[in-house]
């Protein structure tokens, strides 16, 4: 089978578009720092979606990725001052704070996820019959997208950011090494873990490659 | 070095990246293409990445933007003085206000019509008064009670017309060629000049008009005008 050398030229051309973006971004939170509104309204316009989908993605839940990224923009708004443009680029500085946001909220919200432990220990049928208990997410997905979103949240959160970050957002190893703050090393092992293990989910849950 | 399945495992994500060299990619290959386990676990993760490469990204929540921005800003400012007074007139724009209030002023048209305001006239005040609507209105449903009754009583008497005029066609004649070539006393080929078929003919237009008679008599208002031109037709 050929190697998949499409995603190399997809950042590559991501890249192009990133410097643009990034000079925007900059120019933004500058005029943002001055006490500029309309900046600041559109900086919430140009990364609201990117960050809602980080946060739906990992928590698999609408609500709860609503209130995440309302905090996420309140602590960007309140930190902005902190932000360095020569450490990284702003969309990558919000995924950091976004990526802490979320992972503050698992160890929360950890307790509260001791009785879905018993459902992970139930039989692939079982996982097919949870995955059609929420028919607003399966209005709001698509079906393959509903089906990716149940086997995320069956990732370990280490993996899943890992998976997110590189697979649907579409990071590169340096950005998601700046997210993480980890080695790239350890990046790329977490994103191979990440993608083999969610290939073994969808296949146990039953899912065809399309 | 020759390649085994944990290698295979641990640099997949490598050779789906299209980060291996040349000689680690041949060495992949040639495992994978003889290992009954790495060629499914290669096939599904590189499909996996397909599905998820074509994932599109979830549209967020309208009101999303509007509470982050209200969060940070502060509630968004109103205008103030008389040109804040103005402000709802935005409202009209939206395609919303526009659909209702188009199928509004459709409704009102559609009851005033039927409550017999007519507009090819104008229209005076008095016509919207209380007493008239309802006399309008009263006077518009008995019409159209009236009209409907009408149109039913015409569909009765044209389906009994049509209906007699077929029993009467389905009555056994005597066709041309069975009428004897020769009758008894007359000389074959003779002809007296007399149709044997006109006088049978002749009965079936008679009792066709009598039938169209009777009907009138039973619904005189409503058969008059059709049946007058029936009642002339004779046939000679």
């Amino acid at each position: 089978m050929a190697p998949c050398n499409f995603w190399g030229k997809l950042v590559t051309v991501a890249g192009f578009e990133a410097d643009d973006t990034l000079e925007q971004d900059a120019q933004l939170v500058q005029q943002c720092l001055q006490g500029d509104g309309s900046a600041w309204e559109e900086l919430v316009r140009r990364h609201t979606r990117r960050i809602f989908n980080i946060c739906y993605r990992f928590t698999g839940n609408g609500t709860e990725a609503e209130d995440l990224s309302q905090d996420v923009f309140l602590r960007v708004y309140k930190t902005l001052g902190s932000y360095r443009s020569a450490h990284g680029g702003f969309a990558t500085w919000m995924t950091s704070v976004t990526r802490n946001l979320l992972i503050d909220h698992y160890r929360r919200t950890k307790r509260d996820r001791i009785t879905d432990s018993l459902d992970d220990a139930m039989p692939v049928v079982e996982n097919k019959e949870s995955a059609g208990r929420r028919p607003d997410q399966q209005l709001l997905l698509g079906e393959l997208s509903h089906q990716v979103q149940t086997a995320l949240t069956k990732l370990s959160p280490e993996l899943r950011e890992a998976v997110i970050l590189r697979d649907l957002q579409q990071l590169d190893y340096n950005e998601i090494r700046q997210v993480l703050d980890v080695p790239e090393g350890t990046v790329k092992s977490r994103i191979n873990r990440g993608r083999i293990e969610l290939a073994r989910i969808l296949h146990q849950m039953g899912v065809r490659p399309s | 070095m020759t390649w085994n399945c944990e290698h295979i495992e641990a640099r997949l994500s490598d050779y789906l990246d299209g980060l291996l060299a040349p000689d680690e990619r041949h060495e992949f290959d040639a495992h994978v293409n003889g290992c009954e386990i790495c060629t499914p676990l290669l096939s599904s993760v590189s499909h996996l990445l397909s599905d998820l490469h074509s994932l599109e990204a979830i549209p967020e929540p309208p009101r999303l933007a509007y509470n982050i921005l209200n969060l940070t800003l502060g509630p968004r400012a109103v205008k103030k003085g008389w040109l804040g007074g103005f402000s709802w007139l935005r409202l009209l724009a939206s395609p919303r206000f526009a659909y209702s209030a188009v199928s509004l002023v459709a409704t009102v048209l559609i009851l005033l019509t039927a409550s017999g305001v007519s507009f090819r006239k104008k229209p005076k005040l008095a016509d919207f008064s209380p007493a008239n609507i309802y006399r309008n209105a009263n006077s518009q449903a008995h019409l159209a009670y009236a009209r409907s009754t009408k149109f039913v009583s015409d569909l009765r008497v044209v389906y009994e017309i049509q209906s007699r005029l077929s029993k009467d066609n389905e009555l056994p004649t005597e066709p041309e060629s069975t009428v004897p070539q020769s009758a008894p006393g007359k000389n074959p080929g003779s002809t007296d000049g007399t149709k044997p078929s006109a006088p049978r003919q002749q009965n079936r237009a008679n009792g066709i008009g009598r039938e169209i008679e009777v009907l009138a008599e039973e619904i005189p208002v409503v058969s008059l005008k059709l049946s007058a031109p029936l009642l002339g037709r004779r046939i000679p």
